[in-house]
């Protein structure tokens, strides 16, 4: 293990991908920061420009982009009361009011350095409990699989909304457009209306691209002449140091752990990563806390608890990823897209076949998150005056960016017109009020299921039973019954009773 | 009764039917087939949109605030589709350069909030800056031969 984990960063550490990584980083930690910008359209954006790569190179650049956008959210948060991103939601509760009281160097300072450390804990999980899925997961047969793929997107779907009808439809929609292209099993061509464009199918990144980034734009459009969110200034920072001693720093050692395991645990489980996990961390800080009334006025262990649970959730969410191939969320399915351009198969198989690129993988995020530490602290002063840039003036360039990247995949104008397409429907499903992610979970695992399900069902020979006595497809059956009579009982008791607020609501949406 | 609510329903059921319509036209075969799996999805599409609809009809109609915030800026949204779909077409007549330089030029107009300013000249430099920087970047670094248009003969 060590041997391998060794040729990973030697491999990261060569000239050519440290620097990639490195602009990798700050590019992920400005779209992190710049409330509108996500770690979904960085890692979108950039995708096209990893053709030209090795995919040791182009996964440690996604990497990069991806560690540096979860952590980005905190500087608006902190700075601009306006969370980047859902994964920094909790640290505006504490971090904007610590600007406010003039300790904005030391929740800068502590945002920082317990993102670090979350990430570094989130490695060490995903490095010891990876290996041994993936021995698990090599006895799974179609069976299992297609379970897998029901339970994972019932979970997306039924978590990820208001309303359950929507969020199962987003994920059913999102099925029906993989289904366009040749059939698995029987090769028949299937809704292409004659267009051989559309023989393979729509391409992943098509689909991200427009449902994220051209969506995005589109929506800014819509308030962009009345803007509602100006915002305040950022106020210039100076941290010295870390911003905080060494007393306050043992103080939240305990704080960190839990929030860590809060963020590796929800990080895993599909469906809610990052935007959830901060929130449930913060009120698991107040509620161990001994000074909850200081939650909410600006106190240290609020900042510490978010960051750190946002970011222990890169390392749990690449779990189901590289040993299941199944991507928990937005980010991990366009980082699934990403892998599977350059060929890599996610599964546990990439554990035999590719083990030094398992290990390079997990070294790509080790640099980053130092990457991320030594970037935010040298380079705060430069992401301050990013975030100035006018939206009005960044969106239509981003938008000339996603077109090149679409254009890139196989020099079709039709992919832009894809792209386009795609941006209505997500801009319709925010009108709509469907959530998105499930519907891409939903484009992404539906072929896996068609085909476990078609392929299960040969091996049993027609007999539709054997999905439910296999003992862990039935388990994973059973779980996503109970995962939507759980959400059905919610949203009974909603309808008689007051509203209450279901922090797990919150996590949905990249 | 919420008038966006049933229309999401309605909408959703339809997609349903369009799609269980086009998924009885394919070829079929004994057992599991080509169209099992979107039968199966089309149903599940429209029994969602019923249900939708159903609890869109018990809903509470929507208040005027909502009604106004649902519609407010639909007129920049579709100036900026006009805008990207213009952009898509001419792409392979005017080339990449000269298509982009339009396109941002015309969507900082479009965007700009009415409390800034308009400055003309400056979104003309930005957007012709934007459109060599790009196309220079991804033709000359990443060879990715993005369309030239009448420039061809001096951008290959």
């Amino acid at each position: 293990m060590f041997d391998l984990l060794i040729q990973g960063f030697a491999a990261v550490l060569s000239l050519k991908i440290f620097l990639l990584m490195t602009a990798g980083v700050a590019v992920g930690i400005v779209f992190g920061a710049v409330p509108g910008l996500t770690a979904v359209m960085a890692i979108a954006l950039c995708l096209p420009m990893t053709y030209g790569l090795g995919p040791a190179a182009g996964i440690s650049l996604l990497i990069a982009l991806f560690v540096g956008a979860t952590s980005g959210g905190l500087i608006s948060a902190i700075l601009l009361k306006i969370p980047g991103t859902p994964s920094s939601i909790a640290t505006t509760f504490d971090g904007a009011p610590m600007m406010e009281k003039g300790e904005g160097a030391k929740a800068l300072g502590a945002g920082i350095v317990f993102s670090f450390l979350g990430t570094i804990a989130s490695i060490a999980a995903l490095a010891f409990i990876a290996p041994s899925l993936a021995k698990v997961a090599l006895s799974f047969g179609p069976h299992e699989y297609f379970a897998i793929a029901v339970f994972s997107l019932t979970l997306i779907a039924t978590l990820s909304s208001g309303s359950m009808a929507k969020g199962v439809f987003a994920g059913v929609l999102g099925f029906a457009v993989s289904t366009v292209g040749i059939a698995p099993v029987d090769a028949t061509a299937r809704f292409t209306f004659g267009n051989v464009e559309l023989n393979a199918g729509f391409s992943i990144l098509t689909v991200l691209v427009g449902m994220f980034a051209v969506a995005e734009v589109i929506k800014v459009a819509e308030s962009a002449r009345h803007p509602v969110d100006g915002g305040a200034a950022p106020q210039p920072v100076k941290i010295k140091g870390f911003g905080f001693s060494m007393a306050e720093f043992l103080g939240q050692i305990p704080n960190a752990f839990r929030s860590a395991l809060i963020g590796i645990g929800i990080g895993i489980l599909p469906g809610i990563g990052a935007g959830t996990s901060n929130i449930i961390a913060y009120i698991a800080a107040k509620k161990r806390s001994k000074t909850p009334e200081e939650f909410g006025k600006g106190t240290l262990e609020g900042v510490v608890a978010s960051e750190t649970a946002n970011n222990a959730g890169i390392g749990g969410a690449m779990i189901p990823l590289l040993t299941l191939g199944i991507p928990g969320d937005a980010v991990t399915a366009i980082m699934l897209g990403g892998l599977m351009i350059h060929g890599i198969q996610p599964g546990p198989m990439l554990f035999i076949t590719q083990a030094p690129l398992v290990y390079t993988i997990f070294a790509a995020l080790i640099v980053s998150a130092v990457l991320m530490l030594v970037l935010e602290f040298w380079g705060l002063r430069i992401f301050i005056k990013l975030l100035a840039i006018p939206k009005h003036i960044l969106l239509p360039v981003i938008l000339v960016l996603c077109a090149v990247g679409a254009f890139g995949l196989a020099s079709r104008i039709f992919d832009i017109w894809t792209i386009l397409g795609f941006g209505v429907l997500g801009y319709a499903f925010v009108k709509a009020g469907i959530p998105t992610a499930p519907f891409i979970i939903g484009f992404i695992l539906g072929p896996m299921a068609e085909t476990s399900f078609r392929r299960g069902l040969q091996l049993s020979r027609g007999d539709y039973t054997g999905f439910l006595t296999n003992p862990i497809s039935g388990t994973f059956l059973a779980l996503a019954v109970v995962s939507i009579a759980w959400q059905l009982w919610g949203e009974y008791r909603a309808s008689r009773g007051p509203v209450t607020a279901n922090p797990l609501k919150l996590g949905g949406e990249e | 009764m919420r008038l966006k609510d049933v229309i999401v329903g309605a909408v959703m059921a339809g997609a349903g039917i369009a799609y269980l319509r086009m998924a009885a036209v394919l070829p079929e075969r004994d057992g599991v087939d080509a169209g099992t799996v979107p039968t199966i999805l089309a149903w599940m599409m429209i029994g969602l949109g019923l249900i939708e609809l159903v609890s869109a009809l018990r809903r509470p109609p929507a208040t005027q605030a909502e009604t106004r915030a649902a519609t407010s800026g639909l007129v920049t949204v579709g100036l900026t589709l006009l805008l990207i779909a213009g952009f898509i077409a001419a792409l392979r007549p005017l080339g990449f350069p000269i298509a982009t330089a339009i396109y941002l030029f015309l969507q900082f107009l479009v965007l700009t909030p009415k409390s800034a300013s308009r400055s003309v000249p400056l979104y003309a430099g930005l957007a012709a800056v934007s459109s060599v920087i790009i196309f220079a970047t991804f033709r000359y670094a990443f060879d990715l031969l993005l369309p030239a248009g009448p420039l061809v003969a001096w951008l290959n």
